[in-house]
């Protein structure tokens, strides 16, 4: 993790912009994962049919 | 060869300290990730969910006031299908024979005369369930129009093939059990007797719990029309699991189209 920040391209301040970035793509991903498996594995509303 | 060998030894020992010491922080670290996603998981169905359900409910609580007040109401004579009959345990089926041709109400008696409503555009909030004997649903939980998985993430969802509250029929409503706010939560603890009350543009309609059954999600008969008026309230079973599927069947037992389908 810190060697692949280490060897992001370009001054400190776009190393983190890209940080944050990729962070905030990675949690939004995670929260669709999340919420897909909620929906069709744990409770899907009591849908029938 | 003896000198060289002996200088290697060491050298091998601390190797494979290190290997096993890499192999432990690379378990330590993925356990600690595991755990945390886990977590992540966990807070996000239980707490996220509900707190999203929680703010689409204020908006669509004032969304549902707003379709009463200005919903038009209209009567209309009330006639049953002649070609249907109804079975031992209230469902109502095809007969043989039936031409699809319609009755009017028997001779001689009053005629009946049904309130209705025309039905809200899908996602809409268009009524408002409450169970006194449930705590969380004694102020009541909003419903929309349609059982899309976005429907319900925002409330109760009414299936549009199905007639609506204090109608004629078999209204089907559909909630969450443990996610989304969660509204039927407790709805294994309802007994035969129980009241479900729906509030809809045309009044509030009570309901009388008749029988609480187990089923497979594949089970559509659940939502066959039955004579009288019938709420069924479905939702997933057991808690944490979509396996199966938890039904609420309720009659009709007081509102403003009581006299008329029962009369």
């Amino acid at each position: 993790m810190k060697q692949w920040f280490i060897d992001l391209p370009g001054p400190m301040v776009a190393k983190v912009i890209v940080a944050v970035v990729v962070a905030l793509v990675a949690l939004v991903a995670l929260f669709f994962i999340y919420d897909w498996i909620g929906n069709n594995l744990l409770d899907t509303g009591g849908t029938i049919g | 060869m003896d000198d060289s060998a002996a200088a290697s030894e060491p050298n091998a020992g601390t190797r494979a300290t290190g290997a096993v010491m890499r192999a432990i922080r690379i378990v330590g670290w993925t356990a600690i990730v595991s755990g945390l996603l886990i977590l992540g998981f966990v807070a996000q169905q239980l707490f996220v969910t509900t707190w999203f359900a929680e703010q689409q409910q204020d908006a669509l609580a004032e969304e549902a006031q707003e379709h009463f007040a200005t919903t038009e109401v209209a009567e209309v004579a009330y006639v049953r299908p002649a070609s249907q009959t109804t079975t031992e345990d209230g469902t109502v089926v095809d007969s043989p024979n039936g031409d699809g041709s319609q009755v009017s109400t028997p001779e001689g008696s009053e005629p009946r005369t049904l309130l209705v409503e025309e039905a809200a555009p899908e996602g809409e909030a268009f009524a408002v369930v409450r169970v006194p004997s449930i705590e969380r649903l004694e102020e009541g939980w909003t419903v929309v129009e349609g059982v899309g998985v976005r429907d319900l993430k925002n409330g109760a969802g009414h299936m549009p093939t199905t007639p609506l509250p204090g109608l004629p029929g078999n209204s089907v409503i559909s909630g969450h059990r443990t996610t989304y706010g969660a509204p039927f939560h407790e709805f294994d603890t309802l007994e035969v007797g129980d009241i479900i009350e729906v509030d809809t543009a045309i009044g509030t309609h009570t309901y009388g719990v008749r029988e609480v059954q187990i089923v497979r999600p594949t089970d559509v008969w659940v939502t066959d029309p039955r004579e009288g008026s019938w709420l069924t309230l479905t939702t997933c079973h057991p808690k944490f699991s979509s396996r199966q599927r938890l039904i609420v069947f309720a009659e009709l037992v007081d509102g403003p189209n009581y006299e008329a389908i029962y009369a």
